[in-house]
């Protein structure tokens, strides 16, 4: 690397500025046709824990790498624009991943796509990796090893005063609509439902189908459906852009983790991010960034992997 | 508001108007290309070729243009195929732009009258030829309104490359509304965005249909010039129309005959050498016998008329002379040579036909004129004499405006034939085939289609080419009159063969087979000529 800055150093410079400026340009045009996002600028950087020094040492092969991070940037607090300056992501997961790529010593480029397409991006092969807010279920684990680092805390957001009563995904939700994003694992709970709001003489929960939050909170607000039931933090971001409109009825459980998605056939890559993910949380550096972000820090969660057999 | 004009001005957002613009640029230049192929394979009539094409057409005119982006950008790379967010955008966009561009393509080049191809054949134009300066010009101002319809919707479309994140203006306005909550200012800024890039394009495209108008003063249609088949320089200072023939130095010059000797004139061609031999010439269209072994020899300055019944194979006999039609037996000779086929007897391909053609020194007038209609008087003369026969542009101006003289047409030298009368148009089609100097000139029924005051003009021009130039010559007409003036011999078609043929007073005076008088006596109402059976 060194030696390559001296060889450029020495390197005769016809033209100049002028011969800069045409690569600066040359480098533009070659970013517009090759797309890479380029100029999406890193997240502030934090220092990386003593162990990382002996992770490098142990996973040479991603030091110096670029990895792709396929992202749906459409959850604020997690992985959004920067409102300030749009050519930037920011957010919990995105502060995270910069900080596992510090510690391995690799650089993050995001590649933002709908949710339901996240994990087909992994697979196939145009991202390396997903740290996106999505819950590591036995059923994405068909698609992607997962090393989990968060709990699930859902909220169920509704307009201002909660016209349809709606308590949780229970029987409450019978005869409601319900949006949501595709891919979203509240659809199978809500869709469960149907049994008991027929025991109850009620119409099933309908659901409407979205491409992103952004969406189904519009749809809350167009009076198009009465509940839109996600992440926690997700349905408090919203209630605090429309505090007169909209509100969260009510916080539930759901039995699954967050996780950081991986190939499948990439064994000491997950190794490796499950080491470095372990490391971060022993320094206490998961919390400082929940903290950050607002979270809480009861999501922490030990790493564990989700892989299906 | 403010925050609307915020969003509009916020270079995010503009950047990705760039990467909009990117990906239609290459959708569309791949479309182009990908239209080209799918447009010359089904106009190539080879069915395997066209059959594929069709194929081609149904997949990719049939799917959703969404699930091909998803398909390049995520099944490509398992196998083996990992193309950038943009170069998969560009390849699915372009493979769906192809067909709909063929198809535009191919109604463009399906809409340029036959009779101009026609013409442009018989003047011995190659097929790339005929593409390039007869079909694509006229094709290409049809399809501009069509290219502008299908560029506005490529810009629309690219906005679905935002679901394989291509960082394009759509996909940055749904991230921008989900980090902010502006929902709204923000896509009333993308959505005023977009309208101003399809308002240009719609722009483009009424520029382009003003600097294509042909009605417009050339002087006011500064980028027709630069278009390849614009007309080269033409001559400043056109030379005076020099007096006398261009087909003065042909083969059979002769000197004006008095309709007094004809007898003389007779036995003068009776010495010149035979200019076209036909010998048991055979066509059928299907069940259909055209022509039933037509034999007929025609002397160099000749002029023939040939008479007969609608159907009666006359257009053709002259089209197979020309060899624009392929006949199924016999043979013909033009100046001696055997048109149609190699040394070694095998049949000729499209391109060394037309060579053939323009080397034989056959002209050919049509019924319907076939003038280049995207092309002024002067041009469809001078054009082909530089396309085909590669005379300087110059020269070819020169010669043009001299037949323009000639015919009585100079003074409408740069009039486009949708503005000249039918007998104009007559006598610029005439004036444009001899250009070159044919050997023999074939007219097909050349007044049948002018309104009865337009005929005496062009039948005056054909009588003068004979008197004047000794020009051999097969009309095929109805006009008895001018038949019996002009014509040394008469033949009389019917059912494919020859009925009966002679001088041409003995016949159309005293004919003798059945069928030429039947015909005759009908068609005396019109002629006014005396018919003594």
């Amino acid at each position: 690397m060194h030696d390559h800055c001296l060889d450029d150093r020495h390197a005769p410079r016809a033209g100049g500025g002028l011969s800069a400026r045409w690569r600066h340009a040359l480098a533009s045009v070659v970013c517009l046709l090759t797309l890479a996002v380029c100029g999406h600028a890193r997240a502030a950087a934090v220092a990386a824990p003593a162990e990382c020094q002996a992770l490098q040492a142990k996973y040479p092969q991603l030091k110096g790498k670029t990895l792709v991070n396929a992202i749906n940037p459409h959850t604020p607090g997690y992985e959004a624009l920067d409102p300030s300056d749009p050519s930037k992501y920011i957010g919990f997961d995105i502060d995270l991943g910069e900080t596992i790529g510090n510690c391995l010593g690799f650089t993050m480029t995001y590649k933002p796509v709908t949710f339901a397409a996240l994990l087909t991006t992994l697979q196939s092969g145009q991202a390396d990796i997903v740290i996106s807010d999505i819950y590591a279920t036995e059923e994405r684990a068909k698609a992607a090893d997962f090393i989990t680092y968060s709990k699930v805390y859902d909220g169920v957001l509704v307009a201002k005063g909660n016209p349809k009563k709606i308590t949780g995904i229970n029987t409450s939700l019978c005869g409601a609509t319900a949006a949501e994003n595709t891919g979203y694992v509240e659809i199978p709970l809500i869709q469960k439902l149907g049994p008991a709001c027929k025991a109850a003489g009620k119409p099933e929960a309908a659901i409407q189908l979205y491409d992103n939050n952004a969406n189904c909170i519009q749809a809350i607000l167009a009076g198009r459906a009465d509940t839109y039931i996600n992440d926690v933090n997700t349905v408090d971001q919203a209630v605090k852009a429309y505090p007169d409109k909209l509100e969260k009825a009510v916080a539930v459980t759901l039995p699954y983790s967050v996780g950081i998605g991986v190939p499948k056939n990439k064994p000491e890559f997950r190794e490796a991010i499950m080491a470095a993910l372990v490391a971060i949380q022993k320094a206490g550096i998961q919390t400082q960034l929940l903290n950050k972000w607002g979270l809480g820090a009861e999501n922490l969660e030990t790493p564990k992997l989700i892989v299906a057999n | 508001m403010d925050l609307f004009l915020h969003y509009l001005s916020l270079p995010y957002l503009l950047r990705g108007i760039g990467f909009t613009i990117a990906v239609t640029v290459l959708g569309l230049g791949g479309g182009l290309l990908v239209g080209l192929v799918l447009a010359t394979m089904q106009l190539s009539r080879i069915g395997p070729l066209a059959a594929i094409a069709r194929g081609y057409t149904v997949i990719f005119r049939g799917t959703p243009l969404i699930l091909q982006l998803v398909f390049a950008y995520d099944a490509l790379p398992h196998i083996g195929l990992k193309l950038s967010a943009m170069g998969a955008a560009a390849l699915a966009l372009a493979a769906n732009e192809g067909p709909f561009i063929a198809e535009i393509l191919r109604a463009g080049v399906l809409g340029v009258d036959r009779g101009q191809t026609l013409a442009g054949q018989a003047l011995g134009m190659t097929p790339a030829v005929l593409m390039r300066r007869v079909i694509a010009p006229q094709a290409i101002r049809t399809m501009v309104p069509a290219f502008g319809n299908e560029s506005v919707s490529a810009l629309k479309n690219s906005s679905l490359a935002s679901v394989i994140a291509v960082d394009e203006l759509t996909l940055r306005s749904t991230q921008l509304a989900s980090s902010t909550f502006d929902f709204f200012s923000i896509f009333f800024a993308s959505g005023l965005m977009y309208l101003l890039l399809t308002g240009a394009v719609a722009m483009i495209q009424l520029i382009a249909e003003r600097a294509l108008d042909l009605d417009r003063p050339p002087s006011s249609r500064p980028f027709a010039r630069l278009l390849p088949w614009s007309r080269g320089g033409r001559a400043a200072s056109p030379a005076p129309a020099t007096p006398g023939s261009p087909g003065g130095d042909g083969p059979s010059a002769l000197p004006a005959h008095a309709k007094a000797d004809r007898a003389n004139r007779a036995a003068q061609l009776a010495r010149n050498g035979a200019a076209v031999q036909i010998s048991g010439l055979k066509k059928r269209y299907g069940e259909q016998v055209v022509l039933d072994g037509f034999d007929l020899t025609i002397r160099s300055g000749e002029v023939i008329a040939l008479l007969g019944p609608s159907g009666s194979g006359k257009s053709t006999l002259l089209r197979c002379i020309n060899h624009l039609e392929q006949w199924d037996a016999g043979e013909i000779r033009v100046g001696g040579r055997r048109l149609g086929f190699r040394d070694d007897g095998r049949p000729l391909g499209a391109r060394e036909l037309a060579n053939e053609r323009a080397g034989a020194g056959v002209g050919m007038v049509f019924q319907h004129f076939n003038l280049f209609s995207h092309l002024s008087a002067r041009e469809n003369i001078a054009g082909p004499l530089r396309w085909v026969h590669g005379v300087p542009a110059e020269e070819a101006d020169r010669r043009a405006l001299a037949l323009l003289e000639r015919v009585g047409l100079s003074h409408r030298a740069d009039a486009l034939p949708r503005h000249l009368s039918g007998g104009q148009q007559q006598r610029v089609a005439i004036a444009r085939s001899l250009a070159p100097n044919p050997r023999v000139l074939l007219l097909d029924e050349p007044t049948s289609a002018l309104d009865p005051e337009l005929v005496g003009e062009v039948l005056e021009v054909v009588r003068r080419l004979a008197v004047e130039d000794g020009l051999t010559m097969i009309i095929s007409t109805h006009q008895l009159r001018f038949a019996h003036e002009v014509a040394d011999r008469v033949v009389f078609m019917s059912g494919g063969c020859v009925i009966e043929e002679g001088h041409a007073h003995e016949v159309l005076t005293r004919p003798k087979h059945p069928l030429t008088a039947r015909f005759l006596r009908v068609m005396a109402a019109d002629s006014e000529l005396a018919v003594t059976p």
